[in-house]
């Protein structure tokens, strides 16, 4: 089991960024996440596995400045 | 301890008005050259058009000088002030002050948006502003005293130099026991033997029993403080509460300040997590996509780059509440406890550093070649200790040491010094040259554009390609986002009123990775409203932070989600709740369309404000060398192919650059043509007549300035 944004969401082995963003609704724009305390950029969402029992954070789009 | 002495030359008592609404209703003014102090009223019809914050200093900086006036000139001002809903305690990011002054870096204006207790004290200490002008014939400290209603003009002697020094001494001095009932302003030696001052804006840290820094860095703001002979600025007042700014609807303002403050604590944990690691988190995002300036702003990734980044100085800041304002619950000002330099005069001693900050690590760090977390710590301790503006810094160091690279300078111009991109020892010796005028750290301290000059006059360097690589626009240094392949960047850094700052709008994730604003229209649109909306924040003493850098957990849901249009309307609410206005989001724009519009006008007083100003380097829009190009060759090639219908077979790399450049070029100058019709300019980008009408900033000295460059009705 994982969590992102602190719901429970099961974990299957293999499971990358990518792909759990496919599973969530309206989650296809996101461009960070964050895995525990790790910053991961879209440029690495596929091959970027997460962990089991990983808190995975959906961080908004990125405000700057 | 220092032994120093400050002696009144002038002091006046003050009836102090009661705070209503959010205002004072006065102004401050001092000329230093006289020994005179003054107080004026504000009228309704100011707090009307101007709203406060950043309005106010601007009519007050506007009437101080005229179009020839130089930034060494005694009646140029520097102007200081909070804004109606600043000093508010229940509100996150309530505690700014902006400064405007007319820049060494630029001829014109600048204006810097800054943290720390000095906004709000000079407010309840009776001030919605203050306006300092003349030059002093010995150095001189100003003490505004709200809890005696007292103002002083001192004469100072055996004051320390360095700002951190200075700000603790005064803060000890003038607090009588209650050190947080201070504020100071101060700058230091970089400052004087420079043209990238900065002001130092201090809070007082009840945990750590120390004085922390804020800066107001940009466009060297310090350097005129330190051409006045001003030492400090300093103001003093007692306990604040939500009442100290006398709201019109206290129950209101609870109401939206807790939801706002409440939403912070439960969400920026699981969002960008300012309160633990500030804006560092954005090092190795920007790196991922290729936007983190490395060595002059030619790449935009560096391999190192996690060095630097929020996991590092995760593990390095001191643990603990770091909010610039009081209660502010984004708290992002994170700071190093027991570093110890080992250069300068703090080599060998344990300091404590106010940051650094993503600026700072992108400007003193990956641009300059230097992955070393600890380089980039010593040259904010310094840059702040000096008095100097980090990105300034930053950005002209890193122009140099292209140059130097390029061979276009070499070590007879450094001074024997090896500028290679990544040699920190090069570059902390280039900051110490700064603070002292020696070396060549004096030309380095003149800015890009000066050196610039220098470089192609003096030692005979190809004035073009110089242009090219220079980073600045306006006068004033970039600050540290690579623009290439962000139309709308290169827009928002272009078209800033005061130049390439990030603070009028940030655009590069919206257009370049979410791809939100496809069309010339849809990015004239997004320059239109986000400058317009990160202008208000400086009306009001408000941080922009707070709106959208922590965002509600619906937020993608809604129509426009890059507005945070929820925050926005608690902005309107909160507002309404302090002025008494019933005040709409629509209504934010329009107030600060009027300032806005009445800045682009002071800039064409001041001989600037035209389509031409608004020039950026290449650099800024596409690869200029070679070895740009072909780092990227698979992004560039398929662009000219397949948006430019280019058949690049046969074609040299120097062919294609040339080639991408006269495309991107003209896309820029298409952007302006878009951006001067949204926000209602000539297509030589000045306000027409109808526009400054609509938003009541028809003066009379107006519309003959605009006459006098052919916009008449």
């Amino acid at each position: 089991m994982i969590r992102v944004n602190g719901k429970p969401h099961p974990w299957r082995e293999g499971i990358t960024v990518a792909v759990l963003l496919e599973d969530l609704e309206g989650a296809h724009h996101y461009a960070v996440v964050r895995i525990n305390d790790k910053h991961i950029s879209k440029p690495h969402f596929e091959k970027t596995p997460i962990p089991d029992d990983s808190d995975v954070f959906l961080l908004p789009m990125i405000a700057g400045g | 301890m220092t032994k120093f002495k400050v002696k009144p030359i002038k002091t006046i008592d003050y009836d102090k008005p009661a705070i209503e609404k959010g205002y004072a209703g006065q102004t401050l003014c001092i000329d230093v050259s006289i020994a005179a102090i003054f107080i004026k009223p504000v009228t309704d019809k100011i707090k009307t058009v101007f709203t406060g914050g950043k309005g106010f200093d601007l009519w007050l900086l506007w009437h101080a000088v005229s179009g020839t006036t130089k930034w060494n000139d005694p009646e140029n001002a520097i102007c200081i002030a909070s804004g109606p809903m600043g000093g508010t305690p229940i509100y996150p990011g309530s505690g700014k002050s902006i400064v405007t002054t007319i820049s060494p870096l630029t001829g014109s204006v600048i204006d810097s948006n800054v943290g720390g207790y000095f906004g709000p004290y000079l407010k309840f200490s009776g001030f919605d502003a203050i306006e300092v002008k003349g030059k002093a014939s010995t150095d001189v400290v100003i003490f505004i005293d709200g809890i005696n209603a007292k103002v002083q003009l001192l004469e100072a002697v055996g004051l320390p130099e360095e700002s951190y020094d200075l700000s603790a001494i005064l803060t000890e001095y003038f607090g009588q026991g209650k050190p947080r009932n201070i504020s100071v302003v101060s700058t230091g030696p970089g400052a004087k033997n420079t043209l990238i001052g900065c002001l130092n804006f201090t809070w007082y840290d009840l945990k750590r029993k120390r004085a922390r820094y804020k800066q107001a860095g940009r466009g060297g703001i310090g350097t005129v403080l330190a051409d006045k002979r001003i030492k400090a600025i300093v103001a003093r007042w007692d306990t604040i509460t939500i009442d100290t700014n006398h709201p019109a609807d206290v129950a209101a303002l609870k109401e939206v300040g807790r939801r706002h403050s409440r939403e912070i604590v439960e969400l920026d944990p699981k969002q960008n997590q300012m309160a633990t690691i500030g804006t560092t988190h954005l090092v190795t995002i920007m790196n991922d996509f290729d936007l983190l300036p490395v060595n002059n702003f030619q790449y935009g990734r560096h391999p190192e780059a996690a060095n630097i980044g929020q996991e590092v100085y995760g593990r390095i800041f001191d643990a603990g509440f770091d909010g610039c304002w009081m209660g502010c619950s984004v708290a992002c000002s994170h700071g190093v406890k027991d570093f110890v330099p080992i250069t300068g005069p703090y080599k060998g001693s344990k300091v404590f550093v106010d940051g650094p900050e993503y600026e700072t690590i992108a400007g003193c760090g990956s641009n300059l070649g230097i992955f070393d977390p600890h380089t980039i710590i010593e040259m904010n301790f310094y840059c702040d200790t000096y008095g100097l503006d980090t990105i300034s810094v930053g950005t002209s160091m890193a122009f140099a040491m292209e140059c130097f690279e390029m061979s276009l300078i070499n070590k007879t111009h450094t001074g024997g010094i090896d500028l290679s991109f990544g040699n920190r020892l090069a570059a902390l010796e280039m900051l110490h040259q700064m603070a002292t005028g020696e070396g060549f750290g004096r030309t380095v301290g003149q800015g890009v554009r000066k050196m610039k000059s220098i470089f192609s006059k003096d030692y005979g360097a190809d004035p073009d390609i110089l242009h090219d690589i220079g980073m600045e626009a306006k006068g004033l240094e970039f600050s540290e986002y690579m623009t290439k392949e962000s139309l709308a960047q290169q827009g928002g850094y272009g078209l800033a009123l005061k130049g390439p700052q990030h603070d009028e709008a940030w655009l590069i994730f919206l257009d370049m990775v979410h791809n939100f604003m496809p069309t010339f229209e849809q990015k004239a649109e997004a320059l239109h409203w986000f400058p317009m909306f990160r202008t208000w924040f400086g009306l009001c003493g408000l941080c922009k932070l707070p709106w959208n850098d922590i965002v509600p957990e619906d937020n993608k849901n809604t129509p426009e989600p890059a507005k945070v249009m929820k925050h926005v309307q608690w902005y309107a609410e909160y507002f309404s709740a302090v002025t008494g206005r019933q005040t709409t989001p629509d209504d934010l724009i329009r107030m600060s369309e009027a300032v806005y519009n009445f800045q682009r006008i002071f800039n064409l007083k001041m001989g600037f404000g035209r389509r031409e100003h608004d020039t950026i380097p290449y650099r800024a829009v596409g690869p200029v060398k070679a070895v740009e190009y072909e780092s990227r060759r698979e992004r560039y090639d398929k662009q000219l192919v397949e948006q430019h219908k280019v058949d690049i077979e046969g074609k040299s790399t120097a062919e294609k650059i040339a080639l991408l450049r006269q495309f991107r070029e003209g896309l820029y100058e298409k952007l302006k043509d878009a951006v001067y019709k949204r926000r209602g300019w000539t297509p030589n980008g000045i306000p027409t007549v109808a526009t400054v009408k609509r938003l009541g900033i028809d003066f009379q000295e107006v519309l003959e300035l605009l006459k006098a460059h052919g916009v008449e009705e």
